[in-house]
């Protein structure tokens, strides 16, 4: 089945020309309910908050004073600073264990290998809310299951949330939990993805394991890396629910993430959204640049392939 | 050393190799999996049991209540169950809906040329590339203008079209070979006839894959639904928003948030072991595309 499916959409950016119908009123009846809905719920939004972003709350063009606004607010400011150090630290973390554990797998029994697969995709269905009440039972200040044995042992409880550098571990281990599974199945189908011959041709030229890895696997799965990265890049730079609900964004907003600034300001009537929506804005443009330029530049190698 | 010696100790070399690759995939998945399979026997663990020092691995009495409370209704006079219920309600209409419209503008994308058609694609496909909370918090706006907000449809409706979903199915779609299309087409069937007789019957695996996607999504759905529903929340809240009141709420009754925690949870697993091979194959496909 699954070769089946691969061979389809290796089939689909071909060339073909016979079936499409021409100059088909038909075709705009197909896509008609999800251009209203797109229209409805994906455009005039972002239409709309483009324009509420140049106006204070009483709808007066006011220039670039909302963004200017937002980028004087030091909490803003700060959350960018987190994100960023969160992101790079989930997003080398996550690629090297992904391809890791991939290679690992594919040294294993196909049935184990199997096994195993399942095993560690099943945090991948966790949402936000779930993962984080179930890391708190275990992060728990002085109650939870780590505190709980350190008082047994007669150490003393840490104070995960909150102590040193424990808070930017209490988000990124959760994160990485919940990604670890999807990564490491896409890192195995691109392993496999390439011919055993290649290997076969760098061992009779005497190439070893590492040399094999540095000039076959990783240029073979540059798409794979490139799908990867940018998932994992724009995902993490969204980061949300995780730390809202496991540091609460503290100490003294050390784990704040824009995502999260942005919810909450939203929630508070006495801010004004419009500045909030600019912030909005802000957050969208790196995030939405390097989706279009990988989304590009993969389809263009693909179609180079073929 | 005579040969049979040296194939066999090979042979042990091998054993072993593969042994300590088992015994370290098992370490890796066993980490992994070890907050469910605590959870299981400390669901019905009681106020003092639940963080005991030494940590208990079973209660010492089994506290069923911590599961019957679920059926009873919270002080803000909403249940569990109730929660439970209407979420799923939400997810199984909402991906109908989403795999009804999505199929049909992928069917249109993939047969059909059109004037526009070259702007209208890569605008489809922009909203994929746009962050939720920058679309979601002016879209509290567009469904309080279109009287959405706190009803049903307003968990519904926005998620309806997908641009990522009618990628996937077009892509699909474009290598269904022709013939099939051409013999239905001597049959005397029209467009709607060939994508219910040609292309639905073909796309089992695609909609499996897009359709427990869109369900979990929305079984996992917390920011939206904390947006859209301000009133009438003891009849609509959503099922994570239930987890996360109830585990904010009384921090002593641990057992009571694990228990509902377990069953929301199942939820998910079960459709996932219902498709996972299913589920599998469709990451291998993302990479490919």
């Amino acid at each position: 089945m699954e070769k089946e499916l691969i061979q389809f959409h290796r089939d689909a950016d071909k060339k073909r020309k016979k079936f499409v119908y021409r100059n088909a009123l038909w075709g705009y009846l197909f896509i008609l309910p999800a251009m209203i809905f797109l229209v409805t719920f994906s455009f005039t939004p972002l239409f709309m908050s483009f324009v509420r972003s140049f106006q204070d709350f009483q709808g007066t063009f006011v220039g670039f004073n909302n963004f200017k606004f937002i980028l004087q607010t030091p909490t803003f400011i700060k959350s960018i600073g987190n994100v960023l150090i969160l992101s790079a630290a989930v997003v080398i973390l996550q690629t090297l264990f992904s391809f890791l554990m991939a290679h690992l797998i594919l040294k294993l029994p196909p049935k184990v290998g199997n096994a195993i697969k399942i095993a560690i995709y099943i945090p991948n269905m966790m949402s936000g809310v779930i993962t984080s009440v179930i890391f708190n039972l275990f992060l728990r200040y002085n109650r939870g299951f780590f505190d709980s044995l350190m008082l047994h042992f007669n150490m003393d409880p840490i104070y995960f949330a909150q102590d040193g550098i424990w808070p930017f571990i209490c988000i990124i281990v959760p994160t990485l939990w919940l990604g670890f599974g999807y990564n490491t199945i896409l890192m195995l189908s691109g392993r496999l993805s390439i011919p055993k011959e290649y290997y076969e041709a760098a061992k009779i030229d005497g190439a070893g394991a590492f040399r094999a890895m540095m000039s076959i696997t990783i240029p073979n799965m540059s798409n794979y890396f490139i799908l990867m990265l940018v998932n994992l890049i724009t995902g993490n730079l969204q980061m949300l629910e995780i730390p809202m609900f496991i540091t609460g964004g503290g100490p003294n907003e050390s784990t704040i993430t824009p995502c999260m600034y942005l919810f909450q300001s939203f929630n508070d009537v006495m801010r004004d959204r419009n500045i909030t929506i600019a912030g909005s804005f802000l957050v969208m443009i790196p995030i939405t640049l390097l989706n279009v330029i990988a989304f590009t530049c993969i389809r263009s190698k693909r179609s180079e392939d073929s | 050393m005579d040969q049979s010696s040296v194939l066999l100790k090979a042979k042990i070399k091998k054993i072993a190799t593969v042994g300590a690759f088992i015994l370290g995939a098992l370490c890796v998945a066993f980490v992994i999996v070890f907050p469910f399979i605590w959870m299981v026997p400390s669901a019905w663990k009681g106020r003092t049991d639940i963080w005991s020092i030494p940590p208990k691995w079973f209660p010492s009495v089994w506290e069923w209540s911590n599961f019957s409370v679920l059926t009873e209704p919270d002080i803000n006079g909403g249940s569990f169950f109730r929660s439970f219920g209407v979420t799923f309600f939400v997810g199984v209409v909402a991906t109908a809906l989403n795999l009804a419209i999505n199929m049909l503008a992928a069917y249109g994308f993939a047969r059909h040329e059109f004037w526009g058609k070259k702007i209208i694609w890569p605008l489809f496909l922009f909203t994929m590339f746009v962050p939720g909370i920058t679309v979601q918090i002016t879209s509290i706006q567009v469904v309080t203008k279109l009287h959405l907000i706190n009803t049903l449809l307003v968990l519904i409706l926005p998620t309806a079209a997908n641009a990522y979903n009618i990628f996937f199915f077009r892509q699909f779609f474009l290598g269904i070979p022709d013939s099939l299309e051409e013999a239905a087409e001597l049959d005397g069937a029209g467009r709607i006839q060939i994508f219910l007789r040609v292309f639905l019957p073909l796309s089992v695996t695609p909609m499996i894959i897009t359709g427990v996607g869109c369900f979990i999504g929305h079984w996992n759905s917390y920011i939206w639904p904390t947006l859209a529903i301000t009133e009438r929340q003891e009849e609509l809240r959503q099922v994570m928003q239930f987890v996360y009141m109830l585990s904010t709420s009384d921090v002593r009754e641990y057992g009571k948030v694990i228990a509902a925690t377990l069953i929301t949870i199942a939820c998910p697993l079960i459709v996932f072991s219902i498709f996972q091979k299913k589920i599998v194959a469709g990451i291998t496909l993302s990479g490919l595309k």
